[in-house]
Parts: structure tokens; sequence; C-alpha cells
């Protein structure tokens, strides 16, 4: 156990190393990190000027098309970035020698395995936390913004502007709910990513024929599901294996809305089954990269 | 506590069709500095990379230190250091601090214990210099200091000179043989430079296309072995003195560049120098030539080619 402590800090301690890193972390966050600024000067000309109708809409629009715009892209940009920090953690370091290293010391190999996997799932919920670290901060400075409308009192506003509008713009929960699924929703594609970083021994490679894989297998789910599945029932149920497909699920625009509006939530059935799916896949990645790493030789 | 500390049977490993190794088996005694060699491609880094842990052992049988792999090998390993060849440290690290990393897993190690391997390997003026800027030699040095850091038992080294100058062997050496009479370690090191193993093993194993050619303890390897003797004398004599030797029995003789070369046993040295003085030939030096492990090393492996 302590063992593999030691061995989680010290992969922790390499992925944070490497400058690439933290470009990814911003990358990854850019979103959030863009809107905060903008809202910021945004209340601050509102304090100023007064704030009314047009703007709270606008308000409201922005900060849900913020939330959704970053969990949309964060989906989107992210498996490029883990391909990258799980290539440098695998392939990288079988090139290197570094996996020699640590394969030589009394460590077996399904906790080298599981240390890495933990440390980049660390790795990606720092990415999540920054972002929802931001987007929290913007939601502060949005509802100041709707609470203390400059000038205006609530009570002073017009009859037509007071109604069903809600105190908040997105709630606390709401935001975590919809954090925690873009978390887990990556789980899967770490372990799809780890299990392909074991027969690379370049991190680019790797990135580039797993990318072009998931993309492709994608791809024919979606023309699967729309096109050939008309033709030949044998295609839907065929897509119905392709594990991306949880994603697109889990990361559908109206769903990410639904969220945010608080007309459902992840305990909900239709979500849960996406992220059990989620789970399950990326739980399969992890036991068969263990099943080959341990039958693995290191050659050099 | 057991006699070997590496027992290797009947290890067999192929890569795709070709068999490297085949049916191999050794023992390496404790507390010895032990050998390794082979030609090229005979099998050795294989065997070392099986024994490390670092290739499946999938057919054979191993015992190290008591331990059977591969399920003792955690319990094995924690008690043995291995050095493998050129070994890689994290660049952007210090010495120190990779040592810390790498050793932490082996046990918790304390800041004494790293500077004092440092110090044993003579690195302590690189202590905090980053692995990067490290040569091939130090890199070498500070990969065994990272084998020994956890005072291991059994000290596993595959190729330690490989790369370095000759000043770099002469040290490497000193360090191993520090290594095994202060720490009492037993070491098993492969190298293809025959005179180093011969300087510094008590013990070889002789390998030679993944089966075991020879072992055992190298005064008993020479002593069985045929000495070559050069006899210097003017050229004149040459005719007159093949015709003495033909006279005597288990002998062989070539010309040399300067004299003729016997190969013989020792003890007829005297005999063949009175006979030479009283043909009447004027014998200007007998000059012996060591036993040494590398003409044992090739006959025995190009006997094998052969067979």
């Amino acid at each position: 156990m302590r063992r593999m402590l030691v061995l989680l800090m010290f992969e922790l301690k390499k992925i944070l190393n490497r400058k690439k890193a933290l470009l990814f972390l911003i990358a990854l966050n850019v979103v959030p990190l863009v809107a905060s600024l903008a809202l910021i000067v945004a209340y601050v000309k509102f304090k100023s000027f007064g704030f009314g109708e047009v703007q709270f809409n606008v308000l409201y629009e922005v900060v849900q098309g913020l939330f959704t715009a970053h969990i949309k892209l964060f989906s989107y940009i992210a498996p490029f970035f883990l391909a990258l920090v799980i290539g440098d953690s695998f392939s990288t370091e079988f090139s290197r020698g570094y996996m020699k290293m640590l394969l030589i010391t009394p460590v077996q190999r399904w906790q080298v395995i599981t240390a890495k996997t933990v440390s980049i799932m660390l790795f990606l919920l720092l990415a999540v936390t920054i972002g929802g670290f931001f987007l929290q901060a913007d939601l502060i400075v949005a509802r100041g913004m709707t609470q203390n409308s400059g000038l205006l009192n609530t009570s002073m506003l017009p009859e037509q502007l007071n109604v069903e509008k809600p105190s908040f713009i997105v709630s606390t929960s709401a935001a975590v709910q919809l954090l925690f699924m873009t978390f887990a929703g990556n789980l899967m594609l770490i372990g799809f990513f780890i299990l392909f970083s074991l027969f690379f021994e370049s991190a680019i490679i790797m990135s580039f024929s797993s990318l072009s894989i998931l993309m492709g297998l994608h791809s024919f789910y979606m023309i699967a599901t729309n096109f050939l599945g008309k033709l030949d029932v044998w295609y839907n149920d065929a897509a119905q294996w392709v594990f991306s497909r949880h994603l697109s699920d889990l990361f559908s625009i109206s769903r990410i809305e639904k969220i945010l509006d608080g007309r459902l939530n992840i305990f909900d059935a239709e979500v849960m089954a996406s992220l059990g799916s989620s789970f399950a896949w990326a739980a399969l990645f992890y036991l068969l990269a263990v099943l080959i790493f341990s039958r693995k030789q290191i050659l050099h | 506590m057991q006699e070997t500390a590496i027992k290797v049977n009947q290890l067999n490993k192929s890569f795709g069709r070709k068999k490297v190794l085949n049916d191999l088996s050794f023992n390496v005694p404790m507390n010895s500095i032990s050998g390794f060699l082979g030609p090229n491609g005979a099998g050795k880094t294989t065997t070392l990379r099986i024994l490390m842990g670092l290739v499946p052992l999938l057919q054979g049988e191993i015992v190290m230190l008591g331990e059977s792999l591969p399920g003792g090998r955690s319990k094995a390993v924690e008690q043995i250091g291995a050095v493998v060849e050129n070994p890689t440290f994290i660049e952007t690290m210090t010495a120190v601090e990779n040592l810390y990393w790498f050793g932490s897993l082996y046990k918790p190690v304390t800041n004494e214990r790293i500077l004092e391997a440092i110090a044993l390997v003579g690195l302590k003026d690189a202590a905090n210099q980053r692995f990067g800027t490290f040569s091939s030699g130090m890199k070498q040095r500070l990969g065994v200091a990272f084998g020994i850091l956890h005072k291991p038992r059994l000290l596993i080294l595959d190729e330690p000179t490989s790369g370095m100058d000759p000043a770099g062997r002469v040290q490497m050496r000193e360090i191993l043989q520090r290594i095994h009479s202060e720490e009492k370690t037993t070491i098993f090191l492969s190298s293809h430079l025959l005179d180093e193993v011969q300087r510094l093993c008590d013990y070889v194993v002789i390998i030679d296309r993944g089966r075991t050619a020879r072992e055992g303890y190298v005064g008993e390897i020479l002593s069985g072995h045929q000495e070559t003797w050069e006899i210097r004398m003017p050229d004149e004599f040459f005719s007159k003195a093949i015709e003495v030797l033909k006279t005597f029995e288990g002998l062989q003789w070539s010309e040399g560049p300067r004299g003729l070369m016997l190969t013989m046993k020792s003890e007829m040295s005297p005999g063949i120098n009175q006979a030479l003085v009283a043909a009447e030939i004027k014998v200007s030096a007998l000059i012996p030539h060591e036993a040494s492990l590398e003409e044992t090393f090739i006959r025995l492996t190009s006997e094998e080619k052969g067979n």
C-alpha cells in the first residue's frame, strides 16, 4: 500500500512536471477562463449604467450557453489532450526506458498500471475542477448582476419583467452534476487510450492511431444508426456495441440544457444508464490493459 | 542461509520462431562475484531481463534468494538490486531526487543513505546535478548507486561498463569490489570484456546460443587449461628446435613472429628447456603466456559451433 502511494505521487509529479500538462489545463478550460474575464467587464459596465430587461435575457442566455459550450467543448477536445498525456505516461516511458526502471523494483505490474491510471484520473479531475472553479466564479458574478441590478430595485421593475424568472441562473447543484458527468464520461476514454498506449512507443503515433480508431468507430455508429439501420437491423445491433455512443448520449446538448434548467439530474435513470455503461466500459478497458501489461516484454 | 543466490533451471525463451534460450540451467553461489559471459546473441541480456522481471517467465524455473519466480518475485526483489544496461532516470530531476523516488519503491529511504550510496560510487560532486546533464559513465554509476541503495543481498548488473572509458572501467571495478567487501553483496554481472571478468570475478557462467557452455570457479576452469609458452631464439635454430620438440608427447607448436609458440602443460617446461640447450640451441627466452579466460571462452564457444 505504501509502495502504491509512493508510485502514485511519483506519477503525479511526473505528469505535473511537464510543461505540456500546464498548457492542457489552460486549453481545456479556455471557455470558463475567457468568460470570467468577459463577465467581469460586463459587471463593471452594468453596475454603472443600470440593468434592464434586455441585459437580463442576454445574461441568462450567455451563462446557460457558457455551461453548454464548456461541457460540450471539453467533451470534444479532452480526448485529444488525454491521448497525449496517456501517451506520455505509457508509450514514451517504454521508449525512454523509464518503464524498465519502474519494473525492476518490487512494485507489481498491476500496481504500476493502476497508479498511472489513477494519476491520470486525478489530472482529469484537476482539469474539471479548475473549469468548475471559474464557472462558479462566473455564476457568482452573474447572480450579483441579476440581484443588484444597478440603480433599479427588484420591486421597482415593471410588471412584465418580474415574472417566472428564476432568482438564480444556474444552480450550484446542476453545475456540479455537469462537471461530474464530464469527469465520468472521460474515464472510459482514459481506459481506451491506456489499452492502446501499451502497443506503441511513441506518444504522437499512439494518439493519432487511437483517435483515428475512436473517430472511425463513432462514424460507424452515426452512419449505422442514421442510415444503415433502416436497411438492416443488424447495423443497429452492432452500433449498440460502439462504446463512444455513451459519450454522445452523455453530452448531448438537449441533456445538458435539461440539467441546467433543473428538469433532469444525474440520478435519473436515463443519465444513470449512460454513466453506468461508461463505467463498465472503463472497467473493461482497465482489466484488459492489466492483463496485456502483465505479459508484456520490456525489451529496451 | 541458502548456498545459491540464483538457481536457473531449464529456462526456455523464444522470440517468434527464434529460440533464444534453450534449456538454460546454472547456479550462482552466495557471496561470490559471478560473471555471466557469452558471445553476442547468446541470450545473456534476455536471461538477465527475465531475472529482473522485465520479460515474463513462461517456461522454466528460477529461484532467487530462496524465492521461486514468478510468485515470490516481489519478496525476492526487495533484497535484490538490479542495474540495467544504460540506466534511464528522469532527466529533469537531480541524482538525489531520482534516487529518492525510485528508491522509495523498495522501502523508505533516508537522505543519509542516498548520499552514502552516491558517495560510494564517486558521484558526491554531482549529487544535486540534473540527471540529463550526466555523462554516460556517470549515468552508469548512478545506476549502481540505485542498485545498492536498499542494501540488497544480491546485485545483478547488465553490462555495467558498457560505453565507459578505460579509467571508468577501472573505477567501476573498484566500486564493485568495494560493494562486495563492505556490504557483503553477492554480485552477478554480465559482460563481454573477458579480462575484466577475470580480474573481478571468482565464478563464471559461460553460455552460448541459449545453453550453458561451462560454469564454475575461475580457478577450476583455468586449471585444466593448456598453457601457451613462447620460446625466443634466432631464426636459424628453428628447424633444429622443431626436431627436438618432436620427441616430446602432448605438445603442440606453431611458428610465432619472434619464435615458437608451444601449447603444453606448465610442468613440461624445464624438460624442454634442458633438451633445447643440450641440442646447442641458443634459447634467448622461455616466456609463459598466462592462461586466460579469453582462450577458454573462445575454445568453448567455438567448440559449440563445430557441433
